[in-house]
């Protein structure tokens, strides 16, 4: 039996590659917020339960407190610091903005995401189905009404429906 | 968490191989939603830590001739949730598929690992028993193992958390059988006229949370609206996922309340719930009954049927 070893991973995050050593316990949501120095994910129940640790895995939504990094091998991730910039918001983030749909902002990275992969595969989606997709991602100060709003708004700033 | 050396294996025989040096110390992983959180409180000391996802041909849907299904056991949450010809042909399996945590974790989960991690709570399992499911489980070739099996989805279950197969099998695939033609007596108008419908139903007290009940219902209506073939399932009421016996009895009756009262009772009397921090085995063992009248009731009556 082996003793257990670092491993050397590589994966691309916001289009950049990241190269690092790592034991193969080291969570995905670790390696990206002390070895890639990107701690907009967030570190909540580490249960998979809240959503705070979301990032986009190949596009789809996961919790990275339950992936080990050395699962991440190869892929494509997208963390909320390679979704939009203070100068340039994506549309979900502008929409957060102007509806206040944030407070304590825990949560919002998260949010951001699991929003943000809604509307890539769906233009107009209802409230039921907002809510569903963001059912994974806990919010304990807004009462979800204000981000159901805000997920209302990006897709109109995205899909021009206004 | 605990420390491993974790392989990735590109083939099945290299995974069985791995697991059968230690086997006693070493852990599949699939989707990972109950293999981190066992490593981290309740696995025991693991050293190796077997990634399946690198293995080829392990995940996809494809319908077998004849209606029935193969999944492979790599085959995540939100594929099944999402793909249109189960969802017209399997609606319970889609609708437990769609409960399974949130969407994120519904991107990892597999169902292979639903049925594996053995919970009698596991919401894919339900439905997977009313159908009469199979699964295709692989030893890889590793000497003194079988190359590959098939066995029934309730023998593979052991009890709460365990299974029956040995340690280096790995489970490979679902197979779904057709639905039954429900002929009996009257063989040769069974086929034109005959309806088949399945459904699922579940409580919890949110959205999140695993389910204090859940119940599968198959059946299959003759033209004149009667019972032709009846499976009923019911999860989080025993040590592991159980079949209601005796639905064969109710054959030949339409699906009325006075039918869907006896579902209740007999549903209620296969119930073999225990009293945990969720709920009491009296509130479950009542709530069995409730779920399998609506598994019932729905399966009866798609058009009109709305899973939670
Ligand atoms: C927040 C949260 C909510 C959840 N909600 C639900 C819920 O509502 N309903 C529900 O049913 N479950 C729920 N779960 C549990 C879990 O997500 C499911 O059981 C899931 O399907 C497990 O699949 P996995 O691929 O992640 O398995 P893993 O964690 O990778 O593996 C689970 C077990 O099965 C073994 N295994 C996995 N694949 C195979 C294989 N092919 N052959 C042999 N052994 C194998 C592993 O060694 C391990 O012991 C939840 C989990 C979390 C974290």
């Amino acid at each position: 039996m082996s003793a257990p070893r670092k491993i050397p991973l590589s994966m691309t995050v916001n289009g950049a590659l990241r190269e690092a050593l790592v034991e193969p316990r080291t969570s995905l949501l670790t390696f990206l917020r002390e070895h890639c120095a990107l701690p907009g994910a967030k570190r909540g129940c580490e249960e998979g339960e809240c959503g705070a640790c979301v990032v986009l895995l190949e596009g789809q939504p996961v919790t990275t407190c339950l992936i080990f990094a050395v699962e991440a091998e190869g892929h494509k991730l997208t963390t909320i610091e390679g979704l939009g910039q203070p100068a340039h918001l994506a549309p979900i983030q502008q929409a957060f903005l102007e509806t206040a749909a944030s407070q304590c902002g825990f949560c919002i990275p998260g949010m951001l995401l699991s929003a943000h992969a809604l509307l890539k595969a769906e233009s107009q989606p209802d409230e039921a189905r907002i809510r569903q997709a963001l059912s994974g991602n806990l919010c304990r100060c807004t009462g979800y009404d204000r981000i159901v709003k805000a997920v209302k708004l990006a897709a109109d700033l995205q899909y021009g429906h206004r | 968490m605990q420390n491993f050396s974790y392989h990735a294996p590109a083939t099945l025989g290299e995974a069985c191989a791995l697991m059968a040096e230690a086997p006693d110390r070493s852990r599949f992983l699939a989707g990972g939603s109950d293999l981190h959180l066992a490593l981290e409180h309740h696995a025991g000391p693991v050293d190796t830590v077997i990634d399946l996802k690198r293995i080829a041909g392990l995940e996809g849907i494809e319908e077998t001739p004849g209606g029935g299904w193969r999944i492979g056991a790599l085959t995540r949450m939100a594929a099944l949730e999402r793909h249109q010809g189960l969802r017209a042909a399997l609606p319970a399996l889609c609708a437990a598929a769609a409960v399974v945590g949130g969407p994120p974790i519904r991107n990892r989960a597999t169902l292979g690992g639903n049925l594996c991690n053995a919970s009698p709570a596991a919401d894919t399992a339900t439905p997977l028993l009313a159908f009469g499911a199979q699964v295709e489980v692989s030893g890889g070739g590793v000497p003194g193992s079988n190359a590959s099996r098939t066995l029934a989805l309730e023998a593979l279950w052991a009890g709460p958390r365990s299974t029956t197969l040995r340690p280096e099998e790995v489970l490979t695939a679902v197979v779904i059988p057709p639905p039954p033609t429900g002929g009996g007596a009257n063989e040769s108008t069974a086929n034109e006229s005959t309806a088949h419908g399945n459904a699922f139903a579940r409580l919890t007290r949110s959205a999140m949370d695993i389910a204090l009940v859940n119940a599968a219902a198959s059946l299959t209506l003759d033209g004149s609206g009667r019972l032709a073939s009846l499976t009923v399932a019911l999860g989080a009421v025993g040590a592991t996922v159980l079949s209601v016996p005796g639905t064969d009895a109710l054959l030949g009756r339409p699906v009325d309340e006075a039918l869907l009262e006896d579902i209740g009772k007999m549903a209620e009397t296969a119930a073999q719930p225990i009293t945990d921090v969720r709920a009491s085995a009296e509130y479950r063992r009542e709530m069995a009954g409730v779920m399998a009248m609506r598994a019932v009731g729905w399966a009866a009556a798609p058009a009109k049927g709305d899973t939670p």
